[in-house]
């Protein structure tokens, strides 16, 4: 089994959020009330319960709009914040390059939540539980394409080995780059490289995505230093202890010191005066 | 209302028979809240912290239970002992404050020949005051890891409310704290109830008292001092 990818080629985009409806369909995740945001985006962010949605961004320039659309969903790093965040073990990346939680060992502390540079998990704040998108990997695993990449009728999704399209990718690229000359690719590289890749057609800060997404400095620095040099340090405070009780054993202090303190002041004079 | 104890904002006789009074009731009660609380928060924090621990979590009734168990000890751990500062115990909470951010010459003293005495040795330094070079340590150990503690654990707490950059700075500050203190609190622990000279301070933070021995074995400036202070408040 090798590494999946699913291309997202906005410059296919018709903002038809059928994705969306087919995420929630296979999913069986209920429908949510929605608000107009802005023009056509009918969705803020994830929820618990909508694991995909579309972006539209109107951008002006010359007298010109531009509809920047994006379907937004979980990214599937190869390096997931979320994973190394998570406090139970229950974020794990499979082979095809998927990153799941395992809801039976989810606790719901919401480390992933608030480490995801893209803002993806969200909370279930009763069941205590952390929700995103799956990848539809109980369709991949069966030979199935994902929900949303299935519905998708303009072709924007694609789904297939990650070399054979990412090769794709960058032959479209050029083509869009034409029409479009700051278009991009997003997910070659960041984050160690996505698993649902992105043909933008700006950069990504106008699509709201940072630049240079990373593993956040205080999550490296709490798993990778914090944790075992204070482990060192409480195992040391320990060790130094265990020492302590024994060369107190061998030194007889133990059994002077009844005598000495309370019958006899005057060998009582540890502690300075010696 | 105060519930001054002990204290009645008047120095009282110190030295009693073959005693000394060291800690106040009120001393004594948030040390004992602060310490039961502490390995609450402890235990309940490392059933979060690490898959290891979290099976230990049945005997509370599971991890959730914990986590609750973990914010409900918090309000133990920071208000009750929060508040000893202000309606409890004010004036003697204060001193030893001010006693303990008294950092001088004398307890960097104590503090080099510490080691030694850690292990069964005897090492030379100048008499002490009524806290020494290493209680004053622990003691600012405790005073800054609550503080930090505190705060990054009431960022985490309602975490949506904060920003996120905050929130992913909370975590490693939260676990650093608990670090620090719990590798504090195994020596304070070993020096209280294991360690052949020290021990004898235990009953300090039991009735309040310490032998006159040990306090002059251990703490000649300050119960020099309070001779001295007693010797005067009886005479006037
Ligand atoms: C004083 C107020 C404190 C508050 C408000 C507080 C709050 C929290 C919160 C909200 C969490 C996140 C986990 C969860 O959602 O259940 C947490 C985790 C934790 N707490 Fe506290 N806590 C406090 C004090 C302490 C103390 C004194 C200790 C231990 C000495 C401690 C040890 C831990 C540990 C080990 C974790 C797990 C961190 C990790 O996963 O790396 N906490 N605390």
């Amino acid at each position: 089994m090798t590494r999946k990818m699913v291309l997202i080629d906005t410059s296919k985009c018709t903002g038809c959020k059928a994705c969306s409806v087919a995420c929630k369909e296979w999913n069986e995740l209920p429908a949510e009330k929605t608000k107009l945001v802005t023009s056509y985006q009918t969705q803020k962010d994830f929820t618990t319960k909508t694991w995909t949605y579309m972006t539209f961004i109107e951008k002006y320039e010359n007298q010109k709009m531009d509809f920047l659309m994006r379907k937004a969903q979980c990214f599937h790093c190869a390096n997931p914040a979320c994973m190394k965040a998570c406090s139970s073990q229950a974020i794990t990346k499979t082979v095809l390059g998927y990153v799941l939680i395992d809801h039976d060992k989810c606790i719901g502390c919401g480390y992933c939540v608030e480490n995801c540079p893209f803002g993806v998990p969200k909370l279930d704040p009763i069941k205590k539980k952390s929700y995103k998108c799956t990848g539809c990997i109980d369709r991949v695993e069966n030979d199935l394409k994902p929900a949303c990449v299935h519905t998708c009728q303009p072709g924007a999704l694609q789904f297939g080995e990650r070399d054979v399209l990412l090769t794709q990718a960058k032959k479209r690229l050029a083509e869009v780059q034409k029409t479009h000359p700051k278009a991009q690719l997003y997910g070659e590289k960041e984050m160690g490289g996505t698993t649902f890749l992105y043909l933008l057609l700006d950069s990504p800060d106008v699509y709201g995505l940072p630049v240079n997404p990373t593993i956040p400095l205080s999550l490296t620095l709490w798993k990778d230093v914090i944790r075992p040099v204070g482990g060192l340090a409480v195992g040391g405070a320990a060790a130094a202890v265990v020492i302590g009780v024994f060369a107190n054993l061998l030194k007889g202090n133990y059994h002077s010191n009844k005598e000495k303190v309370g019958n006899d002041p005057s060998s009582i004079n540890k502690g300075g005066k010696d | 209302m105060a519930i001054k104890m002990e204290t009645r904002n008047q120095v009282p006789i110190r030295i009693v028979e073959d005693k000394v009074l060291r800690f106040s009731k009120g001393e004594r009660i948030s040390h004992w809240v602060h310490a039961i609380s502490f390995f609450v928060l402890l235990f309940t924090g490392l059933g979060v912290l690490s898959t290891f621990f979290q099976p230990a979590m049945t005997i509370l009734g599971g991890i959730h239970v914990a986590r609750v168990i973990h914010r409900i000890s918090a309000l133990f751990f920071v208000v009750v002992v929060g508040l000893m500062f202000f309606i409890g115990n004010p004036r003697y909470h204060w001193r030893w404050i001010k006693f303990v951010f008294n950092f001088t010459k004398s307890d960097w003293q104590h503090v080099s020949a510490f080691p030694k005495e850690f292990f069964g040795g005897h090492g030379a330094y100048p008499e002490q005051e009524k806290y020494n070079g290493g209680e004053k340590i622990n003691s600012l150990i405790t005073i800054f890891g609550t503080v930090f503690i505190t705060l990054s654990g009431i960022v985490m707490w309602w975490a949506p409310f904060f920003p996120v950059g905050l929130v992913r700075w909370a975590y490693p500050v939260h676990d650093l704290s608990m670090f620090l203190m719990t590798a504090a609190a195994i020596g304070h622990i070993y020096l209280g109830l294991l360690h052949p000279d020290s021990k004898a301070a235990m009953s300090g933070m039991l009735n309040g008292y310490v032998s006159k021995e040990f306090a002059r074995a251990h703490h000649s400036a300050w119960y020099n001092r309070l001779k001295e202070e007693q010797k005067k408040s009886i005479k006037s």
